[in-house]
């Protein structure tokens, strides 16, 4: 109870006295704006699956990466790309619906990571093992500019195409008709959902990514209904789910990046619950006036 | 809960980490804060933290026992392969005024944050450093190894096999004393007389053990000084007393890693062609892939041996020098 007892120390102290704090919460707040306003888009658009087969579709890409001696970064943004482009070409060449495309790549993409994994041994795998769940622990100065680079490219690329996007969410053929160019801007969506993943691996590790990139947009969707205030919602939500995370992990010992997403989550929960709670009673309000 | 065999290596660490989520916040009470406390807030007293609980009993051995305060940084029963460090652990890490490490790639997931560590804040000691290495992993020179590993033998794969289970040798520990005993005195500031006294006299029984052991393993004829432990963490063990490593369920020395169908085929056959009478499990892990290759061999015991941590006083593991006497006792056991 000591976070209601000595809230200074127990919520302010850590980042004061702690540099690793600091870096960890820019690195969790860069994440959190990075995620939300592009997760905003996968979950007004159903396009949950993709966003999960991506976020562990680019490990091949880093353990290829890794074994040539190139960047881990390059290599998983490759790889993302890569999986992007097929999931569009089986999709345009065959007549399976999209999940199915993206969850023939899926496990061909984890297959794929576990064959090379399980061919080679050595201390490597502890270093591909930053990757599943992140070190929002040891976050220097490179990995915060690569994700505020990350985060200019997403927020400017939302706003860039922020009609083509709210159009064709709810109807591609007016999009088409406007001339907003909708396969254009569902190309430049799933790149900008590539770069959100790749650029908050280190902070939450390729298996949570995915918790940031749905739970604050979703539970955005259930408290507010136009897109900038969801995306602004995931933003707060999501920020208070990195501030809560890490200061659990600094005052408890938990892993930091699952602490992110389990607090995340529950937010999503507790609203869920508070929202069906508030219409329950609404609905009953509205029984007794009838 | 057992996983499936090909459920791949990225199961076992996320299970890993579960688990440890679960362990520690289901530790985390207001007792351990406070003792943690109380021991920060005492003045003077030189911070050492060491990542292996069997690496804390040296340095609380070399400290004689009294002049530092030891943090132990993977519990005693966790995998340093695996262990998944938190904010916590960081800021243990920053305030130390050491850390000691086994290095050598034994602590995989947090070889990234001692580096940050190393570079922003404490200096690390890391013991296999001053360690004459073993280089290649024994099982690899056998038929049991997948082809197309031994072609590719540039330096970044040299270090890679470097083996870092350094402590199954007590002569090379004993020589990589000193070393560390100097950064003690020099990082931690403690008093270099007293850790000079507590030094020569904790070598006096690494000898003692030493010759104790090699005692115990004596009953075993050289025909039968052979292993097969659950990964690759005897090389010097095998190196010191004489054994040969003829194969691992795991063929790694990461237990990161995991085994194929073919691999445990291939050492079963080898198991049975070298009647061999015992495979070695370890303490920390699940006997699951030994017990299923006893079951496939037949007629062979699997013995569970103390390998990446302490265990407790009741298994005569509580210390390094036991565990190094109860695992000679145990395969001396097994194999004469």
């Amino acid at each position: 109870m000591e976070f209601l007892t000595n809230p200074v120390d127990w919520w302010i102290q850590p980042f004061i006295s702690n540099g690793f704090m600091r870096n960890a919460l820019w690195a969790g707040l860069l994440t959190a704006l990075t995620t939300s306003v592009v997760g905003t888009w996968v979950v007004l658009r159903g396009m949950s699956f993709l966003g999960d087969a991506l976020a562990h579709g680019v490990l091949p890409g880093v353990a290829i990466a890794f074994l040539v001696g190139v960047d881990t970064t390059v290599g998983a943004l490759v790889a993302a790309l890569v999986m992007v482009g097929g999931i569009n070409l089986i999709r345009a060449h065959s007549p399976l619906p999209e999940d199915t495309s993206i969850g023939v790549l899926f496990v061909g993409f984890l297959a794929l990571v576990v064959v090379i994994m399980s061919s080679r041994s050595g201390s490597w795998i502890g270093d591909l093992n930053r990757f599943l769940f992140g070190s929002i622990i040891a976050i220097d100065n490179r990995d915060l500019i690569r994700q505020g680079v990350a985060a200019l490219v997403s927020v400017f690329g939302v706003a860039m195409f922020y009609r083509a996007f709210l159009v064709m969410t709810f109807d591609e053929t007016q999009a088409r008709l406007l001339g907003l160019r909708p396969r254009l801007a569902h190309a430049v969506l799933l790149a900008l959902i590539s770069v959100a993943v790749v650029a908050s691996l280190k902070a939450v590790g390729n298996l949570l990514v995915f918790a940031f990139l749905i739970a604050p947009p979703a539970t955005g969707t259930l408290l507010v209904r136009r897109v900038p205030l969801i995306m602004a919602t995931a933003l707060g939500l999501g920020t208070v789910a990195v501030v809560i995370g890490l200061l659990v992990s600094f005052h408890y010992g938990a892993a930091a990046g699952a602490s992110m997403a389990l607090v995340a989550v529950v937010i999503f929960l507790a609203v869920l619950t508070a929202r069906a709670l508030s219409d329950l009673r609404a609905g009953r309000h509205q029984t007794a006036l009838s | 809960m057992t996983l499936p065999r090909d459920a791949g290596s990225w199961a076992r660490p996320l299970l890993a980490v579960a688990a440890s989520v679960f362990t520690i916040t289901a530790c985390a009470g207001p007792a351990d804060d406070s003792a943690v406390l109380a021991d920060l807030q005492t003045p003077n007293r030189a911070e050492v933290v060491v990542t292996t609980s069997i690496w804390a009993d040296v340095v609380r051995n070399l400290s004689c026992n009294a002049l530092a305060t030891v943090t132990l940084l993977i519990p005693p029963g966790g995998d340093p392969h695996a262990y998944e460090p938190s904010l916590a652990a960081r800021a243990v890490l920053d305030s130390a005024d050491l850390v000691v490490a086994n290095g050598l790639g034994l602590e995989e997931t947090l070889d990234d944050v001692l580096e940050t560590v190393e570079a922003e804040s404490t200096p690390v000691f890391r013991i296999g450093e001053h360690v004459d290495t073993l280089r290649n992993s024994p099982s690899e020179d056998h038929d049991n190894s997948p082809s197309g590993d031994h072609d590719n033998d540039d330096q970044d794969d040299a270090r890679e096999r470097v083996d870092p289970h350094v402590w199954f040798d007590p002569v090379r520990v004993s020589a990589a004393l000193p070393a560390l005993a100097s950064a003690l005195v020099a990082e931690a500031g403690l008093d270099p007389a007293r850790v000079d006294t507590c030094l020569t006299a904790y070598q006096d029984q690494l000898e003692a053990a030493q010759a104790d052991i090699t005692e115990t393993l004596s009953v075993i004829p050289q025909a039968r000084r052979q292993l097969v432990t659950n990964h690759d963490a005897f090389g010097y063990f095998a190196d010191r007393y004489g054994f040969e490593i003829i194969g691992s369920v795991i063929p790694s020395p990461s237990t990161l890693a995991t085994t194929s169908a073919g691999q445990l085929e291939a050492l079963a056959e080898l198991i049975e062609s070298e009647d061999v009478p015992a495979i070695f499990a370890e303490a920390l892990y699940s006997t699951d892939d030994a017990d299923a290759l006893a079951g496939r061999v037949g007629n062979i015991e699997v013995i569970t041996l103390y390998t990446g941590s302490l265990g407790d006083d009741s298994d005569h593991a509580g210390t390094y020098l036991e565990l190094l006497k109860t695992n000679a006792r145990l395969i001396a056991g097994a194999l004469s």
